[in-house]
């Protein structure tokens, strides 16, 4: 059994411990804060952070010190910090944790955060599922507020930084980071064209960081017990720190899992997870949610860090590890998760509102067994003519299931089709007639 | 025209070197040298929103395909718009947008202009799709508006010119996904403007006109380029029609002082001169009664009267009233006809009830009958003031270069309007203002008096000034001194504070812009509030700064036109006083005959020396005088008195029924000429029909008359009448894209400042009448409505979809107050009289004023009052205090 | 001032779910009285929140949502109003969240994840148990106005599937015996003892003396 100190989730795993202000400080909350608000450099912050290797932990995983100091210098106005709990990747459920758990830990590095790139106002835009945990960070910040951690004046050094939970509605999309913008903004959560970057003009035009909640939950850590530390951890240089992986699918213990990066795919899901739930073999995993290619099991020795995963032709996505045993259906499962991506489509941009909706019927034909061999040719030229073609990532996520099983698993389509012009369900010309 | 030095970037476009200005997008730049980039929701008014896709391009060093409407051209940028590539993205970007689209092509009206057919064509476009498409309920959209949402693109041009370009945010895409759709609010129709400026740049079928629904092919028509004959905004449209059916009016893409943007009547209204009550054929008075005759008939008798008056009681025995909807050429003929072939000075024309005013300001102070600005300049200025213009309705035009210049530039926007900053289904001004003052249109005398004395206590009177006319100066700031804060903020309701934070935006703004509509200028004096409103840019050092001047907003779309062809009884053409020596010595030149001297008579006058048995025979052209002023004037009885009435109209109006003779007139659609728009830029008017059965010109008409006379002025086609115009005017009206606007004339500024200031210093500076509202009453106001302009266009079938009938608007605190709801029935009363229609609650109304349109007010007028202005003698009866009772 | 009524009370619009002997916010609403009157205190400070007043449309929405059991157009208008915006303004934000419903749903939303990572843990099923004990099908509402189904997407809960969300209450690692609990309970109380929060999976193994 792996052996390594929980960072994220160690609080939450002490017995009694109820996530309030007393429990936090406690077990040392609010140190990290104390330690820098109003004594060091807001400028020193975001390079313990770039120090540390801190790379974002909501799915694209670019480097947070780097992505604040993307923020326009000598600029006088206000900055926002927006805080992405927006969790909506099928696959993912760690933030929910922390979240529900340890509110606390995130609000400081909330204000840890606020104070390096010199916001004064925070919003937590978390998804409108998640009612129980809107209110307890509500509670938090009330409780926090109370104890000047939160507020103006923080530890009576003269900083301000409030904090608002503002609650989505019910739309994936508003996960990527302008469509949060807009959402926030009280519009339709259409992503916005990069460039600009938020950066510069992000919540009402002006200079916004957007972070994942794991992100976040970090940074007192890291400011706490330094970056060197920190760095120290995983694999470093690229890939530093533990990650809460969300273990789900086919295995005999699914949950959240902290582990330091670096560790293989066998050992979180076999060590961690406790293996596969029927002792069946594993057939496939999808290493970092719904929008990370389909990996086999030749994989398994994989390290779970950005770049290896990444060489293996997936990505580490938002963490959310899920485990099929041998007898799924994968034709079905990149079926089920087109599905998803057709519903969360937001309709803006033409190859990804037309596109999903074409592969999705497309699929739902040869799942249904009334597919044509000319099916596979056109499902992969679409996904081809999505792939960079869109507005955001999502047009990219949306196409890695399918391209993901046909390759790797494109006999079972060849199956399906088989079966279909066996029982001659269907009998159509060539595609090209209109 | 900008004079600073704009860096430039260089780049290549499929090899070609091209130089743009710093920030210009790859797609503009690839216009540039030629280069058509295909796309759907490009344009260039709109925000780039890169949604469709179809413009990608490649651009080297970067590894995905760009969006050329977003990526703003760099230095040394290559650029590639035709590689294989970057073909097949096009094509397979317009498989994805075919692949939900109907087969619509046989029964869309927009086949033969379709962005989306077009491409398919050049792409070869292909679909494998065989999959399910998407299906939209068709229901009712709206009266003129109709959507077909199975054909959409969802590229949402449509919602985003509603709401960037016309600031009315009509326009909702619903749902998510591919079951986007365009709608209104619910189920419900869509209520807004109506500009028609959806229908005009949806690239596809998906939103229609319904006026023309089925009715044509694009290459079945014929086209016309000409100007609307509206408001006096001056739009460039294009007619189209179809064996000589007016089909559709719309404006082609960046086209004429508009830029391709229309309003409700330039787009809807084209078929008001096509109603079936139009009169086709002369009639002429035989016992008692209007019969057709022919046009000899007609011509002669007329002829034959005239002759006889004028030996009878001589030529100041006639009058002239002319309508500024006629053209340049038929004004000036009017005014030709009047001076030459009857021998009188009484001539008049609409710019009487309102734009002169603003002119005579202009020419009193800076010597000029044209504005010193254009709309470039109101799109460029940093701070603009309006007053009383009720802008989207009366010139919405202007009004979208103001909204422009504020949601584009970030222009501060003072408004002194009588109108509630409330959102509703049009667009309210107010609501873009930085700084808005509400008042009701009896005061607008006070709240400007009140920001000048704000200028003048701010120290804001610019230095220049105060060196260069000390005595004018301390003058007026005398006169402002005389009045007391406290009795402005109990005449405007408007504190102090306010005025002074005012004044200083004012005075801080570099390039100030100050405009004037309609509701002031036909208010009770008016013209002294305009003359005010220059010293309010005089003494703050900006009326002879460049981007900067004065703009009295045109009411009817040639009231230009008509000053400065000489239409009213004061000018000669070129807007020269009738007794200037020069401009005399010009014009009898030119018509080698005398002018006649005697100072004629103005349209009220005219009318009281109807009443008096003096003036026997008169011409209307187009003029509605009965059915226009209040019966307090007299007009009818006057009318009735005369022994010749000859009117050439288009419909048989309250004034053409009293006529003996009725000559059938042929409206700008049905003829060529010109029109002078608000700015002073001349523009061609070309007929998109022929006239309507025995209908003719008006300049034509006047032509025959003088022939038949026996004092011809003959003409063969109106382009020689502009040839003389040319003449007696020099340096008259280029026909170029954009007017050259004069300059201020410094001499007559300081002949203004020296003396002209004195002679009404005094009247202009005090503060206009106040009365204690009694209770159970209300200031009613005649008001125009975006979808009307006269009574023109209450003939047209389209904007009476909209608005059918006038209604009484009254906010809703004044209607609880009367227990009025929506619907309920009405009676208006006054020691004049009384009159009954419906209620319509409307929040934009302010508190204690209710409006009821001039279109529909021939019935409401019989309460109002006339007061003629002592100097421009304009008649003014825009507001009159009113009795509410509600009634069944 | 907020500060410290936020502390002693918690924010007012979670009220209504704080302790589960309150029903659902759904019962008993006409919704003739206007938001502005009822909410005026809670209105004004959900608007403070923001610089910018377009932002308090979503929190809004979900207000007008509480009080009639769904938004109705003249709720849209209202806020509009309230916003400085044209209700098509306010209705095309409405209509693109899956959570704001523009018409009634039952008493008890059930709402079924049927991503891939529950349907592997057995979601059709869960759906399927719907359809025999309920009788309804995805979309569909029973008779009695109590339930109604939907097949939603990820809830992130993926590692305690199959699970549901009923109105604001998560309910996870659903057996048939749980759900036939949660369905009775629901009928009976309103309420369910098996909802779950705050998360945590796996949670924590009972300490071992010196591990």
């Amino acid at each position: 059994m792996l052996k390594h100190e929980l960072i994220l989730l160690k609080n939450m795993m002490q017995p009694g411990y109820t996530g309030s202000l007393q429990d936090y400080e406690r077990a040392g909350g609010y140190q990290a804060l104390r330690k820098v608000v109003g004594k060091a450099q807001p400028a020193e912050v975001t390079a313990m952070v770039m120090k540390s290797g801190l790379r974002g932990r909501g799915g694209a995983g670019f480097p947070t010190g780097v992505k604040w100091g993307f923020l326009p210098k000598g600029y006088q106005g206000p900055r926002y910090l927006c805080c992405n709990a927006d969790e909506s990747e099928p696959g993912t459920f760690k933030d929910r944790q922390l979240i529900e758990r340890d509110p606390h830990q995130i609000l400081e590095g909330i204000v840890l955060a606020c104070y390096a790139i010199g916001a004064e106002t925070a919003y937590i835009y978390i998804r409108g599922e998640f009612v129980l945990g809107a209110r307890i960070l509500e509670q938090a910040i009330a409780e926090a507020r109370t104890a000047g951690y939160i507020g103006t004046n923080i530890l009576g050094a003269g900083i301000t930084a409030n904090v608002w939970v503002h609650r989505g509605a019910g739309a994936y999309i508003c996960g990527e980071e302008t469509a949060l913008l807009e959402s926030l903004e009280g519009k339709r959560g259409l992503p916005r064209v990069k460039p600009p970057f938020p950066a510069t003009h992000g919540l009402y035009n002006k200079p916004t960081v957007v972070n994942n909640i794991e992100t976040l939950a970090n940074l007192p850590h890291i400011i706490g017990r330094g970056p060197e530390w920190f760095a120290s951890i995983g694999s470093p240089p690229k890939s530093t720190g533990t990650r809460v992986f969300c273990v789900s699918g086919h295995v005999k213990g699914p949950g959240n899992y902290e582990v330091p990066m670096g560790i293989t795919f066998r050992e979180l899901i076999y060590e961690q997870a406790g293996g596969m739930r029927s002792d069946k073999p594993l057939k496939a995993f999808i290493p970092g949610g719904a929008s990370a290619p389909f990996l086999t099991p030749n994989h398994l020795d994989v390290k779970l860090d950005f770049e290896s995963v990444a060489a293996a032709g997936s990505m580490l996505g938002s963490g959310g590890v899920t485990v099929m045993e041998e007898g799924t259906d994968m034709v079905w499962a990149a079926l089920r998760l087109m599905e998803f991506f057709y519903h969360e489509s937001c309709g803006k941009c033409s190859p990804c509102r037309e596109g999903s909706s074409w592969l999705v019927q497309t699929m739902r034909r040869i799942v249904a067994k009334r597919g044509r061999m000319e099916d596979l040719e056109t499902l992969v030229d679409l996904c081809k003519n999505i792939e960079g073609r869109t507005v955001c990532a999502f047009g990219d996520a949306s196409v890695a299931p399918i391209m993901g099983t046909l390759k790797h698993w494109r006999p079972e389509y060849v199956a399906l089709i088989q079966e279909a012009e066996a029982a001659n369900l269907i009998k159509l010309e060539p595609a090209g007639r209109h | 025209m900008a004079n600073a030095i704009t860096e430039t970037v260089r780049l290549t476009i499929d090899g070609m070197s091209v130089s743009v200005p710093k920030g210009t997008l790859v797609i503009e730049a690839a216009r540039r040298v030629g280069v058509m980039v295909p796309h759907f929701c490009y344009h260039p008014k709109l925000k780039p929103d890169a949604n469709c896709r179809m413009c990608l391009v490649e651009v080297e060093r970067m590894p995905k395909l760009q969006t050329s409407c977003s990526t703003v051209a760099t230095e040394g940028m290559a650029v590639r718009t035709a590689t294989t590539v970057v073909h097949n993205a096009h094509k397979s970007v317009l498989e994805f947008i075919l692949a939900n689209h109907p087969l619509d092509c046989p029964v869309c009206d927009q086949g033969g202009k379709c962005d989306l057919q077009d491409f398919s064509h050049q792409y070869t476009a292909t679909s494998r799709f065989e999959e399910t498409k998407r299906i939209f309920q068709k229901g009712y959209f709206s009266p003129l508006i109709e959507t077909q949402m199975n054909r959409c693109v969802q590229c949402l041009r449509c919602v985003r010119y509603c709401d960037e370009v016309m600031d009315v945010k009509a326009l909702a895409p619903v749902g998510r996904g591919t079951m986007t759709e365009i709608k209104s609010f619910g189920d419900h129709p869509l209520d807004c403007e109506f500009c028609g400026g959806c229908v005009q740049i949806c690239p596809v079928g998906a939103i229609v006109s319904r006026l023309s629904m089925y009715e044509y092919r694009p290459w079945m028509l014929k086209r016309a380029d000409t100007v609307c004959n509206f408001c006096g905004d001056g739009c460039q449209i294009t007619v189209q029609t179809k064996d000589q059916q007016l089909i559709e009016v719309n404006s082609a893409q960046g086209a004429g002082r508009n830029s391709g943007d229309l309003c409700a009547r330039g787009f809807f209204g084209f078929r008001a001169t096509s109603h079936p009550s139009r009169v086709t054929h002369p009639l002429i008075r035989r016992n008692g009664a209007l019969v057709e005759a022919t046009w000899e008939d007609v011509l002669e008798f007329v002829a034959e009267q005239i002759n006889r008056l004028k030996l009878a009681h001589g030529p100041q025995a006639f009058g002239g009233l002319i309508s500024g909807r006629c053209t340049n050429e038929e004004l000036y003929l009017f005014q030709k006809f009047m001076r030459l072939t009857i021998g009188t000075n009484n001539l008049d024309s609409s710019a009487r009830y309102g734009h002169i005013n603003g002119v005579q300001a202009m020419r009193l102070v800076q010597g000029t009958h044209r504005w010193t600005v254009t709309f470039e300049d109101i799109v460029q200025a940093d701070v603009l003031l309006l007053v009383g213009t009720n802008i989207t309705e009366a010139n919405p035009i202007t009004g979208l270069k103001v909204k422009e210049a504020v949601k584009k530039h970030g222009a501060t926007l003072l408004t002194i309007e009588a109108i509630q900053p409330a959102i509703g289904t049009i667009s309210n001004i107010s609501n873009l203002s930085q700084q808005h003052l509400c008042i009701a249109p009896s005061q607008f005398g006070a709240a400007v008096l009140g920001l000048l004395k704000a200028v003048v206590e701010g120290n804001h009177v610019d230095n220049t000034i105060q060196q260069q006319a000390p005595d004018y100066v301390s003058a007026v700031s005398h006169a402002v001194q005389q009045l007391a804060w406290d009795d402005l903020a109990v005449s405007t309701g408007v504190p102090h504070e306010s005025f002074v934070q005012m004044a200083a935006s004012l005075a801080g703004g570099r390039r100030v812009v100050v405009l004037a509509g309609q509701t002031l200028l036909r208010s009770q004096g008016g013209y002294g509030i305009c003359v005010n409103l220059l010293d309010l840019l005089l003494l703050t050092g900006k009326l002879t700064t460049e981007g900067c001047g004065f703009a009295p907003l045109a009411e009817e779309n040639n009231d230009q036109g008509a000053i400065e062809m000489g239409a009213v009884a004061a000018l000669l053409p070129g807007a020269h006083d009738l007794a200037n020596a020069d401009a005399r010595a010009q014009i009898t030149r030119a018509w080698k005959e005398d002018l006649p001297s005697t100072a004629g008579a103005t349209l009220i006058e005219m009318i009281d020396r109807a009443n008096a048995g003096i003036i026997k025979g008169l011409f209307v052209i187009g003029e509605n005088p009965v059915g226009s002023l209040p019966p307090q004037t007299g007009v009818k009885e006057a009318l009735g008195k005369l022994d010749l009435l000859v009117c050439q109209e288009l419909f048989l109006t309250e004034t053409a029924a009293l006529a003996h003779v009725v000559l059938p007139a042929a409206p700008s659609m049905e003829k060529a000429g010109t029109f002078t728009n608000t700015e002073g830029h001349v523009q061609a008017v070309r007929p998109a029909i022929d006239p309507l059965g025995d209908s003719r010109p008006d300049w034509e008409i006047l032509s025959a008359i003088s022939v038949f006379t026996g004092v011809p002025l003959e003409y063969g086609e109106s382009k020689e009448i502009l040839k003389e115009i040319r003449a007696v005017i020099p340096g008259y009206g280029s026909l170029g894209p954009s007017p050259i606007p004069p300059a201020v004339n410094p001499m007559v500024v300081e002949q203004y400042v020296t003396d002209g200031y004195r002679r009404d210093l005094a009247g202009r500076y005090t503060l206009p009448s106040r009365t204690v509202r009694q209770e159970g009453t209300v200031e009613l106001g005649l008001v125009q409505s975006l979808f009307h302009s006269g009574k023109l266009s209450t003939y047209s079938k389209g904007l009476l979809e909209v608005e059918p009938s006038g209604y009484l608007q009254m906010n809703p605190v004044d209607a609880a107050r009367f227990g009025l709801t929506t619907g309920d029935r009405v009676r208006l009363s006054n020691r004049r009289g009384e009159f009954t229609t419906t209620a319509k609650v409307f929040d934009r109304v302010p508190e204690g004023l209710a409006w009821f349109p001039d279109h529909f007010a021939q019935d409401a007028l019989r309460i109002f009052d006339c007061v003629v202005d002592p100097d421009t003698k304009v008649p003014s009866f825009r507001t009159v205090s009113v009795s509410v009772m509600k009634t069944t | 001032m907020l500060a410290q009524r936020a502390a002693s009370e918690g924010p007012r619009w979670t009220r209504a779910v704080r302790a589960p002997s309150i029903p659902s916010p759904w019962v008993g609403r006409q919704g003739n009285q206007m938001l502005k009157e009822k909410y005026q205190e809670e209105i004004d400070e959900i608007i403070s929140r923001y610089p910018v007043k377009r932002s308090a449309l979503i929190p809004l929405l979900y207000l007008a949502q509480r009080d009639e059991g769904f938004i109705s157009e003249a709720a849209m208008k209202e806020i509009a109003g309230l916003l400085r915006l044209t209700p098509p303004q306010v209705y095309e934000t409405a209509t693109f969240y899956t959570m704001l419903n523009l018409k009634r749903v039952g008493k008890f939303h059930l709402q079924v994840c049927k991503s891939l990572m529950c349907a592997l843990a057995g979601s059709d099923t869960v759906i399927g148990w719907v359809k025999t004990k309920l009788g309804i099908g995805p979309g569909e509402t029973t008779s009695d106005g109590l339930f109604t189904l939907n097949a939603v997407e990820c809830l992130a809960a993926c590692g305690t599937a199959p699970m549901m969300q009923v109105n604001e209450d998560y309910y996870e690692r659903l057996t048939e015996e749980r759900f036939d609990k949660i369905l009775a309970d629901l009928k009976q109380d309103g309420t369910c003892s098996l909802k779950t929060g705050p998360f945590m999976w796996p949670e924590p193994a009972p300490a071992k003396p010196g591990a």
